[in-house]
């Protein structure tokens, strides 16, 4: 039992923390793409930035990640998102632990100082690679020191759907029906840096770097974190729990559509999506990811009173 | 002479240099500590330090200013990073700022503690007496003891609290009064604070911030812990509904994340392990207060509420208030749910009724006050105004209504114009003002720019009152930070440091043979504890 809102601040801050990382580890791929000199550079960008739904790809690498990292304008970029994410935790400062909110406090003063901006031009990709350990380390102590009851399920079920959401981004700008074809190997080196796949993904397919391994260790592989199908299970697994002491009928149960979308990842043909195209397969994933969205709401955060009033 | 400006001294051997050389000035960058004319907490008259100090202030000189200047930073970056801040909004940035904190704790000696504890119990005991018999039979009123108009008159008498059952007839359940030490060393109460006290974060923080800073003195100076407050509060509001609830639902209700005291209240939720809510988590239905969980609604008996009581709910009180929930005091009147402090407690720490404590003292318990107020003038008496008037270069000035150092007038410090101003505010509506002497409050050292110099403190200790009345063996020490400045309010620049109360006479280890406790405090970053 924890409040409808605390549920909804702690849900959110799963997603913006995994957000946070996510625009990080975009923008540090493609500032180290472009370092080389061969096309693969434009390419890396022109992927990182169509995954962000940017598109103004005219702009250098160096701007564009400067923008997407540190512009307080932008809702979406790096800095808003861990602003977000430490509001969020300060309105459910009694749910988390010291320790948790410790690493969450010292990522957002570092990127808040008046300083960020001369640091991330010195040394972007070191600037980065922090910001990122960092977010590595909330997630730690997150795990290492919260219970894993209500409070913490909720952070997870945020997490991971915001991360199939943005691997499916992701991969959208490379296999979607219509994206321009991405064959080169440095570029599919990049996009599988910018899923955290490389060194996973060698383990499985050696250096053999080809399309069709990626969509499928990306999109079904079981083991790998970041793939949608393991998100896709981790968030119906949390949402099962969570769901077990809800009583009202007539909800919309996410938990079911969490389950569906998990059945449908695990019995997939991965063959048909070498002849079909990705392109569908993403766009569900999308959708449902929106529609479990909607139904976390109406099931734990913004139900309608009457029916839970005492007969 | 003693060994003056030296740096990262080794603490062993300089402890030793200190045993033998015991004068009470500090070796700070060759200044020495110079006490002004108000009583010193550390320094006696004499010149000789307090015994009770006699710990900390061998500690503190073997520390040269590098390395006092590295804890100082050592505490304000602790502070930074558990969030105990607020929030300065600029054009396109959000700045975090700590409320100042000092390094140097204060200390009281058991027996003066002994002294503050009985006088705040018996005053906390008196005060919620008073207002069980106003919102009562008010007996005092037909008495004469206290003016009727002034209580019936306030605008914080609640005139929907009057016959409503509060058990154990504990009204403020939370009290922090004021303190302050006068020239001639003896304490007396300066206001109490029977609404939202806040603060008690503070006494915490600082606590834990003072352990690890000077843990060999801590040790060796024989402190008692504050570190029972989070439980003993939990308690006190349980037992506000034991007679009809056996494992009553605690929330504390805040204004939410944009209140200044915010990280309070997040903090005691937290430490009490009960849920943090606002008035938008409430739902009152059938005059039962429940909180919309994600598992569906749940009922609420117990709320500690950090919003005043103008705001708790618009359909009693102030109509344009979302902080509170619609209906709740409906739900409070029917006994189906408590509200901790109780509504209307202010009455019975308004500025006017605040002269009147000593004969409500004698009055409900037949005893003196065991802790003075200070002399208070009451303008709405002709007489007294007449005084006033003639001597407000001399006084303090304070509008009844208003807190936080706000509305005031500090004669002494004040120019003519502001004098005269205010002389006619005064004339206007005098009986919306009080005035009592200026207190030349006692200074304690503190280290302000790197130099340990004397500031004028006050004392906030916490009281709790349900079926027992307990005080947390602390307080919140405030600081005035300008030279020479009487005002602590934080909102006017004041800052806050630890307060140790001593468990025995002197410390239970004595002074000049603690080589361990000083050897700690070199670990001090190995040895931090928890508050959770």
């Amino acid at each position: 039992m924890m409040l409808a809102r605390v549920a909804d601040s702690l849900y959110w801050l799963g997603r913006y923390i995994e957000r946070a990382e996510h625009l990080s580890r975009l923008s540090t791929v493609m500032l180290n793409a472009t370092l080389d000199q061969t096309d693969t550079g434009a390419e890396a960008v022109r992927i990182a930035l169509s995954a962000v739904g940017e598109t103004d790809l005219t702009a250098g690498a160096f701007e564009a990640a400067k923008g997407l990292v540190l512009d307080r304008t932008d809702p979406n970029s790096v800095v808003s998102s861990l602003a977000r994410a430490r509001e969020n935790a300060r309105q459910v400062r009694d749910q988390i632990t010291t320790e948790t909110w410790e690493r969450l406090n010292l990522l957002y003063l570092k990127v808040m100082d008046r300083n960020a901006g001369r640091e991330f031009a010195d040394n972007s990709v070191t600037f980065l690679h922090d910001i990122i350990a960092d977010v590595h380390l909330f997630k730690g102590a997150a795990d290492t020191t919260m219970s894993h009851g209500e409070s913490w399920r909720f952070m997870m079920v945020g997490m991971y759907l915001e991360r199939a959401q943005l691997i499916a981004g992701l991969l959208e700008a490379c296999f979607a029906e219509g994206s321009p074809r991405v064959n080169d190997h440095l570029a599919l080196v990049s996009l599988l840096r910018m899923g955290c796949a490389l060194e996973p993904y060698l383990r499985v397919y050696t250096a053999e770097i080809e399309p069709r391994h990626i969509l499928e260790f990306m999109v079904f592989d079981e083991d790998f974190p970041r793939s949608i199908r393991f998100a896709t299970s981790q968030i119906e697994k949390h949402l099962s729990e969570l769901a077990r002491h809800v009583e009202a009928t007539g909800r919309a149960a996410p938990e079911r559509l969490a389950g569906r979308l998990k059945a449908r990842l695990e019995f997939a043909d991965v063959g048909e999506l070498e002849t079909q195209g990705a392109g569908e397969l993403l766009t569900t994933v999308a959708n449902e990811c929106a529609r479990i969205h909607q139904a976390i709401y109406e099931t734990f955060v913004a139900y309608p009173l009457e029916m839970r009033l005492p007969a | 002479m003693r060994r003056v400006g030296v740096d990262k001294v080794d603490t062993g051997v300089a402890a030793k240099i200190q045993d033998i050389d015991d004068t009470p000035t500090l070796p700070m960058t060759g200044a020495a500590y110079l006490p002004g004319a108000a009583y010193d907490e550390m320094i006696a008259h004499g010149g000789d330090v307090r015994a009770h100090y006699a710990a900390l202030q061998s500690r503190i000189s073997t520390l040269g200013a590098g390395e006092l200047a590295d804890r100082q930073r050592m505490l304000e970056r602790s502070f930074l990073l558990q969030g105990i801040t607020f929030t300065v909004y600029g054009a396109d940035s959000a700045t975090e700022r700590i409320i100042p904190t000092d390094l140097f704790p204060r200390i009281l000696p058991a027996q003066e503690w002994a002294k503050i504890e009985a006088g705040l119990t018996q005053r906390l005991q008196a005060l919620n007496m008073f207002l069980a018999d106003i919102y009562g039979e008010q007996q005092i009123l037909m008495d004469g003891v206290v003016p009727r108009e002034l209580v019936l008159g306030a605008p914080s008498y609640r005139r929907e609290m009057q016959n409503l059952y509060v058990p154990h007839k504990a009204y403020a359940n939370v009290c922090g009064s004021d303190l302050i030490r006068g020239q001639d060393g003896e304490f007396a109460v300066l206001e109490d604070n029977l609404r939202v006290p806040s603060g008690v974060s503070y006494m915490l923080a600082n606590r834990d911030a003072s352990k690890r800073t000077f843990p060999g003195a801590y040790r060796e100076a024989g402190v008692r812990p504050v570190e029972r407050y989070p439980d003993l509060l939990l308690a006190t509001l349980k037992s506000m509904s034991a007679d009809w609830r056996p494992n009553p639902q605690v929330v504390v209700l805040t204004p939410g994340v944009y209140n200044s005291a915010y990280y309070e209240h997040a903090y005691l939720a937290r430490l009490m392990g009960v849920p943090l809510v606002e008035g938008r988590d409430l739902v009152v239905h059938d005059n039962m207060v429940y909180m919309r969980t994600t598992t569906g609604l749940r009922r609420v008996d117990v709320i500690y509420r950090r919003v005043d009581d103008d705001f708790i709910d618009p359909l009693t009180f102030r109509r344009d208030s979302s902080l509170g929930a619609a209906g709740l005091f409906n739900a409070y009147r029917a006994g189906n749910v408590v509200i901790c402090n109780a509504p209307g407690t202010g009455v019975a720490d308004d500025k006017a009724v605040y002269a009147f404590v000593p004969d409500i003292i004698r009055y409900y318990l037949g005893e003196d006050a065991i802790l003075p107020n200070i002399e208070t003038f009451l303008c709405r008496e002709p007489a007294q105004l007449g005084h006033v008037l003639d001597n407000l270069d001399k006084l303090v000035v304070k509008a009844v209504g208003a807190s936080g150092g706000y509305g005031m007038l500090v004669g002494p410090h004040a120019s003519a114009r502001e004098r005269s101003e205010f002389a006619d505010a005064l004339k206007a509506d005098p009986a919306n003002y009080i005035a009592q002497p200026t207190i030349q409050l006692s200074t304690a050292p503190c280290l302000v720019d790197g130099r340990i110099e004397p500031r004028h403190v006050d004392l906030r200790p916490f009281i709790l009152s349900g079926e027992k009345t307990v005080v947390t063996p602390g307080a919140l020490t405030r600081v005035a930070l300008k030279r020479g400045s009487l005002v602590v309010n934080s909102s006017q620049g004041g800052g806050s440091k630890d307060t140790w109360v001593l468990a025995e006479e002197n410390g239970h280890n004595g002074h000049g043979h603690g080589g361990n406790g000083h050897g700690a405090d070199k670990a001090s970053a190995s040895s931090k504890e928890s508050l959770a």
